[in-house]
């Protein structure tokens, strides 16, 4: 009995750790538009949720195993980021936040009213477990806790060389100063575009993640307020560097746990965290709009 | 069946209207992105229900009540988030973050408060008058006839009092009305005054027919938004025509398809417009890049 009740808890505990890792590679992906580039984005939650359902079509329908999965769900949401990215780059300011925040509702909108194609409400549940070389179905938490891990490592260790080459000092250079970065003669609208490509690929990675993770997916994981949340990490975390948006990440999913050891009733724990995390945005915006770990800069 | 559809989706937009005007007077001015507004429209309603079905004041006089509160809601946002941020010149992305801040604490306390389920103002269903096919609710004939009133007196107000002159001044050049002697957060604090007005109103208005929960704020303030955006932003007539155009659309929508993709063409019509015309059908061209 009381073995059984360890492996309960680190079974908790690794959930945690896995969530852990998808919202590393939200925050990470997130923090190249919003923190890198300066391009603020209300429409991630969008990009997560294609993810999570071209993961679905390529696993349950194509029959695709594991890396195949990736790189497909990986291609096929960094293009669909064009289809926002074109037209609403060419916007600024809040008008570039509208453009995105209109996109996320749209998204929503089709994922939960075209029920021939992704059941709407109802949800897709039962997702099958991607395959290893046809033979090793990773079902079961220890497989996804290696996988996460792998994934959300490999997402930081891309981002970190990716902010620290040329093109991320371009982007640098984009949020600081976009005049001068035009009269050095660079593609501002170029680069930009990539960033949104970049950015929303990994976002669909964290998507395949969470669907085959939880095996059961509906629109409403991928809602506006999905949107803020993933913000919320970034913004709290802090933004422009690495150890910002992954720090970020751990907080914001570890905060509400923390709630719950506190023993709150659950319905008032998801309004307090709520609460906090608005405080705590109100407060840092006064004081260190960078966030709590990112990179120092006047905003 | 198009009559009548065309006509709830001009009372609608009447609504719209009022709302997207007490955005745009925040916004055309301060260029402060104002989320917290969603905050204020869901705020309202329960302030109303409080006093006038759990305390039992006379309906006019809870009205008022909940307006002076929304008012004061409003003001006490530009005193504790805005006016310091401004006074630092921070960037409108991060007013804009803090703006959110705002609204997801008041969403999340009014819902700490009242529970996150529906609730109700007026239990009885309200009569209504038909003509022909046509048949309008009380309701919504009281919808109508207030937001317009409003709409015109806020016109007369904004067109022939120095006031109206002296918003289109902030909204033209901040710094030139700081230089002129004129009292920049005196000013701001009128509009946010006024568009507490507007919204309480309107949220009134829409709660007694409908009811409400803590989560109606977020899908009205972007209504009102597209509203602004398509009708351009810098007139104040703008929103107001844009209002009543997302008002008939939607409605247009619900006949030929059907109400669920109300939404998604809204929305769509915002890119739509975010792309080709961006300064919106009053709007007078500027750079945007």
């Amino acid at each position: 009995m009381a073995r059984r009740k360890g492996w309960c808890k680190l079974n908790y505990l690794l959930h945690i750790i896995i969530m852990i890792n998808i919202y590393i590679i939200l925050a990470t992906s997130t923090n190249l538009l919003v923190g890198v580039t300066n391009l603020l984005s209300l429409g991630q939650a969008a990009f997560y949720g294609i993810g999570a359902y071209l993961a679905v079509y390529a696993l349950m329908i194509l029959n695709f195993p594991l890396i195949p999965t990736l790189i497909f769900v990986f291609l096929f949401t960094a293009v669909s980021s064009l289809i926002i990215a074109y037209p609403s780059l060419r916007l600024k300011g809040d008008y570039f936040v509208l453009a995105t925040l209109g996109f996320q509702l749209i998204v929503y909108t089709v994922l939960y009213n075209w029920i021939a194609v992704t059941r709407g409400p109802y949800g897709i549940s039962g997702i099958s477990a991607p395959k290893v070389l046809a033979t090793f179905a990773i079902s079961g938490i220890i497989p996804f806790l290696i996988l996460s891990t792998l994934l959300a490592g490999l997402t930081v260790y891309f981002f970190r060389h990716l902010i620290h080459s040329p093109f991320g000092r371009v982007l640098k250079g984009i949020r600081d100063d976009e005049i001068s970065v035009l009269t050095l003669g660079r593609d501002v609208t170029k680069f930009k575009v990539w960033t949104f490509v970049v950015s929303s690929g990994f976002i669909g990675i964290a998507g395949f993640l969470y669907a085959t993770y939880v095996s059961y997916i509906d629109p409403t994981s991928f809602n506006l307020d999905e949107a803020i949340f993933i913000l919320t990490a970034v913004l709290i975390g802090g933004s422009g560097n690495i150890k910002g948006p992954v720090l970020g990440a751990v907080f914001v999913v570890v905060l509400p746990e923390l709630l719950r050891f506190v023993g709150l009733p659950d319905s008032i724990a998801a309004n307090l965290r709520q609460i906090i995390f608005g405080l705590i945005l109100i407060i840092l915006m006064r004081v260190r709009p960078w966030g709590l770990w990112g990179e120092m800069r006047i905003v | 069946m198009l009559v009548q559809f065309l006509i709830n989706g001009i009372i609608t937009g009447s609504i719209y209207a009022l709302v997207a005007l007490g955005f745009a007077l925040v916004y055309n001015t301060t260029r402060i992105f104002h989320l917290a507004y969603a905050a204020l429209y869901m705020f309202a309603p329960y302030i109303l229900l409080t006093f006038y079905v759990n305390l039992g004041i006379p309906f006019l006089l809870a009205m008022i009540l909940s307006i002076l509160c929304t008012m004061l809601l409003s003001l006490s946002f530009e005193y504790i988030v805005y006016k310091p941020l401004n006074k630092n010149r921070t960037s409108g992305e991060v007013v804009l973050i803090s703006s959110l801040g705002i609204m997801i604490i008041v969403i999340n306390l009014i819902a700490l408060f009242y529970g996150n389920e529906t609730k109700i103002i007026e239990s009885s269903i309200s009569g209504s008058i038909s003509f022909g096919h046509i048949i309008i609710t009380y309701n919504q004939l009281w919808q109508f006839s207030v937001s317009v009133i409003l709409l015109v007196v806020f016109f007369v107000f904004l067109g022939k009092l120095k006031f109206g002159q002296k918003a289109r001044a902030l909204r033209d050049d901040t710094e030139l009305f700081m230089v002129m002697g004129y009292d920049v957060y005196g000013m701001r604090m009128s509009l946010f005054l006024l568009s507490g007005i507007l919204v309480a109103v309107g949220s009134n208005l829409v709660a007694f027919d409908v009811g409400m929960d803590p989560y109606v704020g977020m899908p009205m303030l972007l209504n009102a938004i597209v509203a602004l955006i398509i009708g351009g932003v810098g007139k104040f007539e703008a929103p107001v025509l844009g209002g009543f155009i997302i008002g008939i659309l939607q409605a247009l929508t619900v006949w030929a398809f059907s109400a669920r993709w109300q939404d998604a063409i809204t929305f769509l019509l915002l890119i739509l417009f975010l792309v080709f015309r961006p300064q919106g059908i009053f709007g007078e061209k500027e750079r945007m890049v």
